[in-house]
């Protein structure tokens, strides 16, 4: 059925994009050309929007799709360097050529052998991104390592890492990394979505290289005070999330503990004892905080 | 100024309106053709290729049915640099900012989704300011 569907809704975006002509470059590039401006894909636009936007009052309504299925979240509003790059790459391409993907495919039949080579280029290029983005995305190495009996850090995790830590007796879990550090299926908001239906607590607490601020520090204390049971950080390799519990201590363990304690797993803070130290001094007394987090 | 241009493309973009519309309510799936296509391009979208597949059999096929009554030129260029980069950079750019005039410019402009609105403005200015470059000033295209 769901196969049935699909067909029937490509032929008739197929059908219209024929009927409204946006499968001629020429007026596609007419559209794009401010100097010899042809309006008509502003009108397929304006046609293509209101259907679409009573569609999504609906979905609103609705649990799930008529087949089954929920419907499509929202994406956060991030503005990251893929979106952007990625459109002006495209806008320069759709210019030079007058095709964008869907008229590309609905022309295939007429459009002769030049169609043919901008299909073979665009799926090419979809691959080769794919092939070459790879290596960086999916390679993550939980590792625990308990700085206390309540705090462990680690370096970046995967949203199939959660069960473990679950498991392991962690009830909260802080990303410690900016999202503009990785790729979007380790993005704060998926790695939330995945602790939450463990029930685990989930805190985001972006931790920006040599710039940690006084609310960070705040932030990740209170996610320990708060947590029900030991606290799980992550970051790149687990560094950031050594210095912000060594900076909420400070004042309440002694710097050389503060120091020592992560240097068991690799994590020098020594460069940081002046600022631990004047830290100490400001932090003497953490409201409701004693004893060891 | 040709109204029956104008009139053919709003009525063309309600049937790809709608098709949207129906593709979201029942099969509760954003009509993005950049992602139907890519999915099955690089491996990402095979848990459900019969989909996809189906779906870009109407899209190849309807209108090659429709040509044999209603015939229409592409007017494709025959300069295959042109074509090989401008294909190139539609894919790549496509696959980075995940839609493209379909996904991003109908069914997320359509629900205000700041994403979207984003992307259509960026790519829709690339696309002017790429006309008034290769076309006005160096006459390429």
């Amino acid at each position: 059925m769901r196969v049935l569907v699909s067909l029937l809704c490509g032929a008739l975006f197929g059908a219209g994009l024929l009927v409204s002509g946006m499968t001629d470059t020429v007026k596609v590039q007419g559209f794009l050309d401010v100097l010899d401006w042809n309006p008509v894909l502003a009108f397929v636009m304006g046609g293509a929007m209101p259907p679409m936007a009573l569609a999504w009052a609906i979905a609103a309504r609705r649990r799930g799709a008529v087949l089954g299925g929920a419907f499509p979240a929202m994406p956060p509003a991030r503005f990251d360097r893929p979106l952007i790059a990625g459109s002006v790459l495209f806008g320069m391409g759709w210019a030079l050529v007058g095709f964008c993907p869907g008229p590309a495919l609905a022309a295939l039949s007429f459009a002769g052998p030049g169609g043919v080579v901008f299909l073979i280029a665009m799926g090419g290029a979809m691959l080769v991104a794919k092939l070459l983005s790879r290596p960086q995305s999916r390679r993550t190495t939980m590792e625990i390592r308990a700085l206390t009996d309540i705090y462990a850090v680690s370096p970046q995790i995967d949203p199939s890492d959660l069960a473990a830590i679950k498991e392991a007796g962690f009830t909260t879990v802080i990303d410690n990394r900016p999202d503009n550090e990785i790729p979007d299926e380790l993005a704060g908001h998926q790695m939330r979505q995945a602790a939450e239906a463990l029930g685990l607590t989930f805190v985001v607490n972006p931790l920006i290289p040599g710039d940690f601020t006084e609310a960070n520090i705040v932030v990740q204390l209170r996610a320990c005070v708060e947590s029900t049971g030991p606290v799980f950080a992550y970051c790149a390799s687990g560094n950031r999330c050594s210095i912000i519990w060594a900076m909420m201590h400070a004042g309440n363990l002694p710097v050389d503990d503060l120091i020592a304690t992560p240097a068991k797993f690799g994590y020098r803070l020594d460069h940081l004892r002046p600022t631990l130290e004047a830290l100490a001094v400001k932090q003497t007394q953490v409201p409701g905080v004693t004893g060891t987090l | 100024m040709d109204y029956n241009a104008m009139l053919m493309g709003l009525l063309g973009g309600l049937m790809i309106g709608t098709a949207a519309a129906v593709f979201l309510l029942v099969n509760g799936r954003i009509m993005g053709i950049s992602g139907i296509f890519g999915g099955l391009v690089d491996g990402t979208g095979w848990g459900n290729w019969g989909e996809r597949a189906a779906f870009v059999l109407g899209l190849v096929g309807m209108p090659a049915l429709l040509v044999l009554w209603w015939p229409t030129e592409a007017h494709v260029t025959d300069n295959w640099v042109v074509l090989v980069i401008g294909g190139a950079l539609v894919g790549l750019g496509t696959w980075l900012a995940k839609g493209c005039t379909s996904g991003h410019g109908i069914c997320g402009m359509a629900r205000l989704s700041p994403r979207s609105i984003v992307a259509t403005l960026i790519y829709v200015g690339a696309g002017f300011a790429t006309m008034l470059v290769m076309r006005h000033l160096l006459g390429v295209i």
